[in-house]
């Protein structure tokens, strides 16, 4: 028995390791070089010889070897371990879309039968599968941000004072599940759907691997997004793709920079719910919730937000209050929360 | 400029004719090995014979087996008892037996060879898919004794069609049972049947020679299988006379059982290859012979470790397309009993007669669980595929009023009980369908009623799952 708890755990850092090579996997050796070389080209066009120096964040060990940062290491390897055992494995994929692909038919959907050529049809299912996957991270991304109840878990990210590529593994466990979940359900949705409409037909584009889109958005420095490196797209780019300064913006700890930017390569849907904002690469940003949990390890990350739970709960039975906030609201509830009671 | 795209050009034509000339004679080199067929090789055999291979025994029960699915459908237990257990002398060959333009060699199975039985080479373990956990043996027995109950093998009450599922599943308890598990599995090793001895007293093979034609011959392929085409293996098995000239290997105006015909699997792995790209047959034809030449070009000698070792990649590349076979086949049948429900629910929606209609769905469920059946009558650990099989295909078909059997009495009787709605079995096909294209690796899939599913499957875990945020 203990035996196989070894094995097991050797088995998963093993592969938690072997993400460092993986094309498939954002943190690579080769998209953490390539994000290097993008933002040092980028950088030099604007500000010549000194555009190098603005990389300093993304090298300086310093960063790296920051307490908040170790947490983020250490938030990777253990949450690994513990999603595995908490995913459910009897829900395959394969039992989502099976149900879905029948329960169409069921209901009169049916092949289309429009004759497009297979490689029409890999572009549109490709397209459509971006789309939706994007969307329903900015979605649940903003859920996360407009739920107190989210929040308390989401607050794990956000907690982080440096930010180090690896910050993108920095998420409670619960967070981990909900987006699990939105995976599976936003990927069965448009998978079932197409192979209705276009049996036989439907493949993803893909490039070593991984989904083009994907593997654009990680060759074109995402790793700089949880970096100190602001780098701005410019103010036009922006307006359709989110850029590394616009996601830091989004872990500022300034008031006027609250619940900005949810989205994760489109901006548009921030523009759609009103939450966009500009990046820019003089931006001077501290990140942060300011709160005691960005001071904790590994068990304050993984109970605080049960305990703020459990203090949310206890205020609603006595307040009676919404499970939502009202839309509009320039503040993290889970801050308000606190400023409320003190 | 253009001389250096013709320059270019003619080097393309000339690196191709070499390439064409190291084909033509690569494939000469290979000539002497594109037939089953070996010289003797013992050491100190001093007989008349010439050639080493023998697997009549094996062809012997082919026969049977032929013979055994056509007095199925007539419902004498006597005589189905007859060719799946008895042993005695004076059997007829029922199938395949000479017709205008297809004449057979032999018409008595002691032709072939004698004494040989079908069911004591039966899968001895336990097969799950099937009420009352019997052993393959068991399972025979008893559909045998249902069959003779039946109207000619068809017992529409719990939707069995017993021709179906007795020769589905004996193909793969008998043959595929007998090769993988017996013959390429624990006969490989070192103190079995060595190669430096006789297989036993008096023959003209080896040990190891013998062991691996066994295996050859319960796979059904002509010996000369490498120089057919799917399709003529096909229609070969189908006794089709314009394809007689392609059976009658040695023009002898008579198709040899022995060496000439295509018999269960074999004829499979060709129907597979023959409607889809795959090249089941080819590969495991081509793997017999690549290992039976090995054995040969051992000369006699005991097979040392790495003979052996590569011997048994022969054996595992067979094992793995057997195996897919018969996967392809439970994948296709599964597309046809979806293909019967949609039928059926077009019928009964127009208030027509669903007696023909339920007849082929009955029919291709018993195919569909004969081979599903198969699967697991090789003692091949299948993991969870094989509770995952045997639940969704249920132990019968789901009947009129969601009806489908359970269990088992205590009087061997079905007891169904209701199982959900009958249409919403279409379901389960498609898990069936995705659930053998992933396990087993699937290629044709024919009848695919899940669009494809299992290849954007693929795609999709292969880029793995997300759970981070940003
Ligand atoms: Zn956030
Ligand atoms: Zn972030």
């Amino acid at each position: 028995m203990l035996e196989n708890i070894v094995v097991w755990l050797g088995d998963e850092l093993a592969f938690a390791g072997s993400s460092l090579l993986d094309t498939s996997k954002r943190v690579s050796v080769w998209y953490l070089v390539s994000a290097l070389l993008f933002a040092g080209a980028l950088l030099t066009v604007r500000y010549g010889r000194n555009g190098w120096h603005r990389l300093q964040p993304y090298l300086s060990w310093r960063v790296w070897f920051h307490y908040s940062a170790r947490t983020d290491y250490k938030l990777w390897l253990v949450n690994r371990l513990l999603l595995a055992l908490l995913i459910p494995k009897a829900l395959t994929q394969a039992v989502w879309i099976s149900w879905l692909y029948f329960y169409w038919q069921e209901h009169g959907f049916r092949d289309l039968q429009l004759g497009w050529s297979t490689s029409v049809v890999m572009v549109l299912f490709t397209l459509c599968y971006f789309l939706i996957d994007d969307f329903s991270r900015f979605f649940v991304h903003w859920c996360m941000h407009k739920s107190p109840w989210l929040w308390a878990f989401h607050q794990v990210h956000h907690s982080a004072k440096v930010l180090t590529p690896f910050t993108v593994f920095r998420t409670h466990p619960v967070e981990g599940l909900l987006f699990f979940l939105r995976s599976m359900v936003s990927q069965s949705f448009v998978i079932s759907v197409f192979l209705v409409a276009f049996p036989n037909q439907v493949s993803l584009w893909q490039i070593y691997g991984v989904l083009v889109t994907t593997f654009l958005f990680n060759v074109l420095g995402a790793n700089l997004r949880h970096s100190g490196v602001a780098l701005s797209y410019g103010p036009l780019i922006e307006k359709w793709l989110i850029s590394p300064a616009q996601h830091q913006i989004h872990h500022s700890v300034a008031r006027h920079h609250y619940d900005r930017n949810f989205g994760v390569m489109l901006a548009v849907w921030d523009r759609l719910f009103g939450s966009w904002h500009a990046g820019h690469d003089d931006q001077a940003i501290r990140f942060g919730t300011q709160q005691a949990i960005d001071d904790m390890g590994v068990l304050g990350q993984w109970l605080q937000p049960f305990k703020d739970v459990h203090q949310l709960l206890r205020d609603r039975i006595k307040h009676g209050r919404m499970w939502l906030k009202p839309f509009g609201l320039k503040k993290r509830p889970a801050r308000l929360d606190r400023e409320g009671r003190s | 400029m253009i001389d250096v795209i013709n320059y270019f050009n003619l080097r393309v034509k000339t690196m191709k004719k070499t390439l064409l000339a190291l084909l033509i004679t690569a494939g000469a080199t290979q000539a002497n090995a594109m037939s089953y067929e070996f010289d003797v090789t013992l050491k100190g055999y001093d007989g008349s014979a010439t050639s080493s291979v023998a697997y009549s025994g094996q062809i012997a029960r082919h026969a049977l087996h032929n013979s055994l699915k056509k007095v199925v459908s007539q419902g004498d237990q006597a005589k189905m008892l007859n060719y799946l257990s008895g042993k005695e002398e004076g059997r007829a060959i029922i199938d395949p037996a000479s017709k205008e333009g297809f004449a057979i060699k032999q018409s008595q199975v002691d032709e072939l060879s004698k004494g040989k039985d079908l069911l004591s080479s039966a899968y001895d373990g336990v097969i799950t898919g099937w009420p009352g956990n019997p052993t393959a043996q068991e399972l025979l027995q008893q559909l045998v004794e249902l069959a003779a109950n039946s109207k000619q093998g068809y017992d529409p009450v719990n939707g069995y069609d017993y021709t179906q599922l007795i020769s589905k599943f004996a193909m793969g308890a008998v043959f595929y049972n007998k090769a993988v598990n017996h013959y390429l599995e624990e006969k490989l090793e070192a103190d079995q049947h060595p190669n430096n001895e006789a297989y036993k007293e008096g023959v003209p093979y080896t040990g190891k020679e013998h062991v691996w034609d066994e295996a050859f011959g319960y796979f059904g392929a002509p010996a000369h299988g490498l120089e057919l085409s799917p399709k003529e293996v096909v229609q070969i098995t189908k006794q089709n006379p314009e394809y007689f000239a392609k059976a009658d290997a040695n023009d002898d105006g008579v198709v040899d059982l022995k060496s000439e015909m295509a018999f269960a699997h074999a004829y499979y792995a060709a129907s597979i290859d023959a409607s889809s790209d795959t090249t089941y047959f080819h590969t495991i034809m081509q793997a017999f012979v690549d290992g039976r030449q090995l054995i040969s070009d051992a000369d006699g000698e005991r097979l040392t470790d790495e003979q052996r070792g590569e011997l048994k990649g022969y054996a595992a590349t067979i094992a793995t397309a057997w195996q897919q076979v018969i996967a392809e086949a439970a994948f296709k049948y599964a597309g046809s009993v979806y293909a019967d429900l949609e039928k059926i629910a077009i019928i009964e929606d127009a208030q027509g007669d669903v007696s023909k209609a339920f007849r082929d769905y009955v029919k291709h469920w018993g195919e569909l669980k004969g081979f599903a059946l198969s699967l697991e009558a090789a003692g091949r650990d299948l993991g969870s595929a094989q509770s995952g099989l045997d639940r969704l295909i249920g132990f019968s078909p789901v009947l009129f009023g969601d009806m489908q059997v359970v269990a088992l009495d205590g009087q061997g009787g079905f007891v169904q009980t209701n199982a959900g709605i009958m249409q919403e079995y279409k379901l389960n096909m498609i898990k069936v369908q995705n659930l053998l294209a992933q396990h087993f690796d699937l290629k044709a899939k024919l009848k695919d009623k899940t669009g494809g599913m299992s290849a954007v499957l693929e795609q999709i875990n292969a880029a793995g799952k997300s759970a981070e945020n940003d």
